[in-house]
């Protein structure tokens, strides 16, 4: 197909060349070039330009033409440098002067095209594509290129400006590589020092930066840091080195002076050293600079830089205890009950505070941090995790409404009531801080509250999912506690059962999935199990499988699986209820006649989970054969897919002789043949045969894989 | 401007205006919660309600065993309950010109007010506020007069007595003025007095004021009115949503640029979102069906049920509780349901549009049509055999004190599986259950009121802007039980005037200008004189007329000629005698020049002396001062006329006379 193509090529580079035609659009044009790239990487390095002179001509043509359009000389720019990219394609383009005539704009025919930001682009792109060897770099140096992409960092379209700084990055980074330091001795040289043909490369690239760091104008500024965010982690030495102690001094300047819009990157360029060797060096003030960007916690951007400290991976224990006092502030003035406390807080906090959009964006950071700390169980020193989890539940009392009158009236709590956002990010870190054993004597305070969420009429979906999640994470700890069954069944399935009838899908749904993962979670505690299955509990899961919205039946099935499951663990209960024959009756009904596709699935694997386990492989074999035969003639691709695995653990657990398996190995050919004709009774190989034949690529290959 | 503060309920509001020479009452709301005082009246009797004992206070002082009877360990009153009408005393009612209704829960008290007051002026209401209104008045006469009492308890309203009962009935209020429930008759009378009106149309009283009720969005017809003359604009705003109910969405535009607003009837349950309620209602009644039992749900016969029942539509199919039977009984129920479909100009635009269809507004159309619900004037009847269980009874009244709501506490009070939901917010669902303990039903609180809310208010008078704000005192702090909650209550700059039963407050603003016509014929002959640019004035000579609160100038008429005859003419015919005015005089007195013009007159000893206001010329020689003030010049000459004559001509030199 590639030399059918190849073939065509010529007529393809006349069409691009003609100016009377219509350039085709871009996207066509970045194929044509991805083509070329994969073309060129798998063909012997000079073929391309060698076997297709029409490349040249075209290029030639281009830049000697008057009327070239944008779009065909950028995307002659970039072929260019990709045909330029080894040394033979080089020397080929650079003999006919075709490669000055490309690159060096005054040599274009139309000048005004350098103003269009895509020519612009296409320049970069080809050198990018270019600068694979070191007579690349010599090109661009010894052409003055250097200049015109420092000038382009400054460029006003994004685009150009960014693939400019990366071309920077480049540089510096081939500068200290390989390829220039051509053969064994590479490794030291790129350790040691730069040649000294190279230094006033360098140098040329570093003093922009310094410049750009010192600048007074603020875009300017930006770019100069986001190259210097990308050399710490993309070059070596000693180019990492000489850099950060020449932009020291501005950078310093720039922390000091506390931009709020220079955060973000200043953070973003402090991240990238502390993931280098410099951040162990004090010479080179990494630490410093960090401790810098934290202040003394009373500016805006204290709180983001302490967030982002903490998240920083090998950050220095001293900043990051410093960084946690400063991230977990609006926390703790929130949450102040007492005067003592409230004074402690600056005024500037209290004010940022009391306006809506930065009371919520610093609480929650307080919040993301706390979680983020918990997750990797953080040792807190000097602040009592005990006291941080009781902030956390005031905090969430707060947004709900319930909050003690002894709080501290503050105009916060006023943003906070009913903000969803914060109590999101609220039960998720009470979640989180569920690692810690500390707070096991506060659990009825914390169970409280998640109660509070579950009850109230106006918690919203997606903080009942979240109030779910957390409580779990709680009862999975807790579940050692006596006092955690009463919770259970006194107070937390009154509230399930009404959340089951709630008028939101998604409410039923998550309720559903959480009632999963508490009967997953307590599957051992026979406390709880007899609680679930005396509480009535199990009458509303049944009637939740006729739920009208498809998600809910599926969960409905999903609980319903696990609660037979851990019923029949409990012989006491299984001779009072009919649970068993009454789930079997509907799930059957759903497989059967269930318009939608998830409860079909959840059918499927539900009988996968109970054929796995011991109990319930007698109850459930009268039903196996149409459930196989439903589950092969369903529409559903996945819902095959899932009686293949049912099907799997079927003969997993009939072919017990089974000839492939070692241990088995000596048993008699008489059981292995009412094995066999088990499954055959079963349905089993028509399921596997029709598999094969699938339409659906997965089902076909799962079948096959099975046979 | 005053206005009179005739109820200190902030949803049942009373107030009269008065505004120029007119005496408007605003709503005259009927407070019901007197009646949970009372022992329920059962429908069918009931052994434990007949069987309770009187009380006997502990030192047996006093006996009023057959006023007042122990229940659950409260004492009622056992009696036809009663209610506690608007202030009678603090003006006269019969100088009332019009009554405005903003709906037809704040038109319960009308009857007390129009009849036997001496009341001779209109009421305004919107027409579907007073066809359910009507509904609502009958509804409550039928509740009374189904079930009537021998005697009426009165002696336990003594001051001495009372003060010795048992709460609360020893902490009720204003007592004496409490009433049993008017006629029918007297229902018919005041509501033949009513006139109807549409939204943003304008009545005029008296010529004085303009009046104009507004789409308030709470209720089918709701209206805040809008009170203005030329210069003045007074906005009531009673019971307004800004949710999408079945109303006609809320007008705001119209409220701008008031000089008071008073502001009434905001959500009497703040914490309460009404969405998060409805949930909760539907979550427990599917809940209460799944388990066998019953739900009721003690309701008003019109209003949020609309919502209730649209709601239940759509959740009991979802909830796979599409067979379960609802029940609205009530003696109005018919009404209710079929009104509620035909006032299609009165709906939000959604339920306007499904008229063109043409289909019913409301879905409950499709409930009765499929037989799901069914609706009954009593228990008695076609009901009690027909009813199946379980089922959803809507039924009233919602203080359970009097209604066929009663006869369902009793039947299905014992039952754990049974649940009553409390969905409206008039009264203390506990006040309301206190006869009916020990109870084994479970009972949920559901209020769903969909009236403002504090966040919603506050955003609506950010964007109206009025001089002031008028509203019930307890707006301007927060709920006594949530005392930190700041956000429950009205924060204003100035701060909003409160008011309490009783109060009169002086409404903070003078009238400055009244609006006169002038005769074409008369402004043809006025000669304008320019007295700085862009303003003229001209002298006008004209009669004033004042008729109907209209102000218009005329011409002066001619004297009539001389009659030939000699006949004495009589006095009283005599036109008026015309008088050439004196030239009014405009401009100012320049310092220098005046003084200047002073020394050429001969008059050189003159001190100047500078004012706050001005300037006062001493003339020494003459001991004469002259003020030169900004709207007036003084000329201070005691005894010697030509000096003073003189002077006086010397100041009009330099003013300009019209």
């Amino acid at each position: 197909m590639d030399s059918d193509c190849l073939s065509l090529l010529p007529a393809v580079c006349l069409v691009l060349a003609d100016p009377k035609q219509s350039p085709p659009d871009d996207t066509s044009l970045e194929k044509l070039l991805d083509w070329f790239k994969e073309m060129h990487s798998q063909s012997n390095e000079q073929v391309l330009l060698q076997h297709q002179p029409c490349f040249k001509e075209f290029i030639s043509s281009v830049c000697t033409s008057k009327t070239t359009d944008p779009a065909i000389l950028s995307f002659t720019l970039k072929l260019t440098g990709l045909l330029a990219c080894t040394k033979q394609g080089f020397h080929l383009l650079e003999v006919g002067g075709l490669l000055v005539c490309v690159f060096e704009r005054e040599a274009w025919f139309v000048c005004d095209l350098w103003e269009d930001a895509s020519v612009r682009s296409g320049w970069l792109q080809g050198l990018l594509n270019m600068l694979k060897h070191r007579q690349a770099l010599d090109f661009i140096c010894g052409n003055g290129l250097l200049k015109v992409i420092l000038q382009l960092q400054n460029d006003g379209s994004l685009f150009v400006a960014c693939l400019a700084n990366q071309l920077l990055v480049h540089i510096l980074n081939f500068l200290t590589s390989s390829n220039m330091t051509n053969g064994s001795d590479a490794v030291e040289s790129r350790e040691s020092s730069l040649s000294p043909d190279w230094v006033s490369v360098s140098s040329e690239i570093m003093n922009g930066v310094v410049e750009a760091l010192s600048s007074d104008d603020h875009p300017r500024v930006l770019q100069g840091l986001r190259l210097l965010s990308s050399v710490p982690s993309q070059c070596g030495e000693p180019i990492r080195s000489t850099l950060w102690k020449d932009v020291l001094v501005p950078l310093e300047v720039l922390i000091n002076r506390g931009s709020e819009s220079l955060t973000q990157p200043l953070m973003t360029v402090l991240q990238a050293a502390v993931r280098t060797p410099l951040l162990g060096q004090s010479e080179y003030k990494v630490e410093e600079l960090l401790e810098a960007m934290l202040g003394s916690g009373n500016k805006n951007e204290s709180f983001q830089c302490a967030a982002l400290t903490i998240k920083l991976e090998k950050c220095p224990e001293g900043l990051k205890r410093k960084a946690i006092d400063i991230v977990l502030l609006p926390l703790q003035c929130v949450s102040a009950q007492s005067q003592d406390t409230a004074e402690k807080m600056n005024l500037a906090l209290k004010e940022q505070l009391s306006q809506k959009a930065s009371c919520i964006s610093h609480l929650m950071q307080s919040l993301s941090s706390l979680e983020e700390l918990a997750y990797t169980k953080y040792q807190f020193e000097g602040i009592s995790i005990h006291s941080v989890t009781s902030s956390v539940v005031l905090l969430l009392r707060i947004c709900s409404g319930h909050y003690p009158s002894s709080l501290i009236q503050n105009n916060a709590s006023t943003h906070l009531i009913g903000c969803c956002k914060v109590q999101r990010c609220g039960l998720d870190t009470l979640g989180a801080l569920s690692v810690y054993e500390e707070n096991m004597n506060i659990r009825k305070d914390i169970f409280g509250v998640l109660l509070d969420y579950l009850k109230s009429p106006d918690s919203h979906a997606t903080v009942l999912k979240k109030t779910y999640q957390a409580t779990v994470s709680w009862i999975a700890v807790c579940s050692p506690f006596p006092d955690l069954l009463q919770f259970i069944s006194h107070d937390l399935f009154p509230v399930l059962k009404k959340r089951m009838c709630d008028l939101r899908w998604e409410v039923r749904d998550s309720t559903l999935e959480f009632i999963t993962q508490l009967t997953v979670a307590l599957n051992g505690n026979s406390g709880f199990i007899e609680a679930l299955h005396t509480s009535g509990m199990v009458s509303i899961l049944l009637s939740s499988l006729a739920d009208s919205e498809g998600y809910v039946r599926a969960s409905a099935v999903a609980v319903v699986g696990e609660a037979v499951d851990s019923f029949l663990h409990h012989t006491v209960l299984v001779s009072k209820s009919n649970l068993l024959e009454e789930a079997l009756k509907q799930m059957m009904t759903i497989l059967s006649q269930d318009t939608e596709g998830f409860p079909r699935r959840a059918v499927v694997k539900a009988f996968t989970s109970w054929l796995k386990g011991s109990h319930l492989v007698t109850a459930v074999h009268p039903f196996l054969s149409s459930v196989l035969s439903l589950g092969c003639n369903d529409f559903d691709w996945e819902v095959k897919m899932h009686t293949l695995e049912l099907a799997e653990v079927l003969m997993e657990k009939t072919l017990t002789c089974c000839p492939y398996a070692v241990q088995n190995f000596g048993s008699s050919e008489k059981e292995l043949m009412q094995a066999l004709s088990k499954l055959k009774e079963f349905g089993l190989f028509d399921l596997l045969f029709n598999s094969l034949f699938d339409c659906d690529r997965p089902v076909c290959a799962k079948g096959r894989w099975e046979f | 401007m005053k206005l009179y503060c005739l109820s200190g309920h902030p949803t049942l509001p009373c107030n009269v205006l008065k505004f120029k020479s007119t005496t408007i009452m605003l709503d005259c709301g009927l407070d019901t919660t007197a009646a949970l005082s009372f022992l329920p009246l059962p429908l069918v009797h009931s052994p434990r309600l007949s069987k309770l004992p009187g009380w006997v206070s502990k030192d047996g002082a006093i006996n009023l065993e057959k006023e007042l009877k122990e229940c659950s360990g409260r004492v009622f009153v056992d009696s036809q309950p009663e209610f506690c009408l608007p202030e009678k005393e603090l003006l006269d009612l019969s100088t009332i010109d019009v009554i405005l209704i903003s709906n037809y829960h704040c038109m319960m008290a009308l009857p007390y007010i129009t009849e036997h007051t001496g009341f001779t002026g209109t009421v305004y209401a919107t027409e579907p506020t007073l066809q359910i209104g009507r509904l609502l008045m009958e509804e409550l006469v039928t509740f009374m007069e189904r079930v009537p009492k021998a005697h009426a308890a009165s002696c336990w309203k003594n001051k001495d007595i009372q003060r010795l009962l048992p709460s609360p009935l020893k902490d009720a209020a204003d007592v004496w003025s409490w009433r049993t429930c008017y006629s029918m008759s007297e229902v018919n009378s005041a509501l033949s007095k009513v006139q109807l009106v549409g939204y943003s149309q304008k009545v005029e009283l008296f010529g004085a004021v303009l009046v104009t009720p507004l789409s308030s969005g709470y209720s089918l017809g709701s209206s805040n009115w809008i009170i203005q003359s030329h210069y003045e604009k007074v906005s009531y705003v009673s019971g307004s949503s800004l949710l999408t109910t079945h109303p006609q969405p809320m007008e705001q535009g119209s409220l701008k640029n008031s000089d008071v607003l008073i502001l009434t009837g905001l959500t009497q349950i703040p914490t309460a979102n009404p969405d998060g309620m409805l949930g909760e209602f539907c979550s427990n009644l599917s809940m209460t069906i799944r388990g066998g039992g019953n739900v009721l749900v003690p309701c008003y016969s019109s209003g949020v049920i609309y919502d209730l029942l649209e709601c239940l539509y759509q959740f009991m199919d979802s909830a796979n509780l599409g067979s379960t039977p609802f029940y609205f009984i009530s003696p109005v129920a018919n009404s209710s349901l079929e009104f509620s479909q035909i006032f299609a100009e009165w709906l939000c635009q959604n339920k306007q549009s499904k008229v063109y269809l043409p289909e019913p507004p409301f879905p409950h159309a499709e409930l009765i049509q499929t037989n799901k619900l069914k609706h009954y004037p009593s228990i008695h009847g076609d009901f009690s055999s027909e009813f199946r269980q379980p089922c959803v009874v809507f039924t009233g009244h919602p203080s359970l004190r009097f209604g066929d709501v009663v006869h369902f506490m009793e039947l299905w009070g014992k039952s754990g599986l049974n649940t009553i939901i409390f969905t409206e917010p008039d009264f203390s669902y506990l006040d309301a259950l206190a006869p009916y303990q020990p109870l084994a039903m479970k009972c949920v609180y559901c209020p769903i009121d969909t009236r403002l809310n504090f966040h919603q208010v506050s955003k609506l008078l950010k964007d109206i802007q009025p001089l002031h704000v008028v509203c019930p005192e307890p707006y301007t702090q927060p709920p006594p039980a949530q005392a930190h909650r700041s956000d429950l209550m009205l924060e204003l700059q100035p701060p909003p005037m409160a008011y309490r039963r009783c109060s009169v407050l002086g409404l903070p603003f003078r009238r400055r200008y009244e609006r006169i016509q002038l005769l074409p014929e008369l402004a043809k002959s006025l000669v304008p004189s320019e007295i700085k640019p862009g303003v003229s004035v001209a002298t006008v000579s004209a009669v004033l007329q004042s008729k109907d609160n209209k102000h218009v100038l005329q011409p002066v008429p001619k004297p009539a000629p001389v009659p030939p005859s000699k006949k004495r003419k009589r006095v009283m015919e005599e036109p008026p005698e015309v008088l050439n005015p004196k030239p009014l005089l405009s401009g100012a007195v320049p310092l220098e020049p005046f003084l200047a013009t002073l020394h050429k007159n001969g008059i050189m000893e003159v001190k100047v002396e500078e004012t706050a206001d001005g300037h006062i010329l001493h003339l020494q020689a003459e001991d004469v001062l002259i003020q030169l003030e900004e709207d007036g010049t003084h000329i201070i000459c005691d005894n010697n006329e030509p000096l003073r004559t003189a002077l006086r001509d010397l100041v009009l030199r330099f003013l300009q006379k019209l």
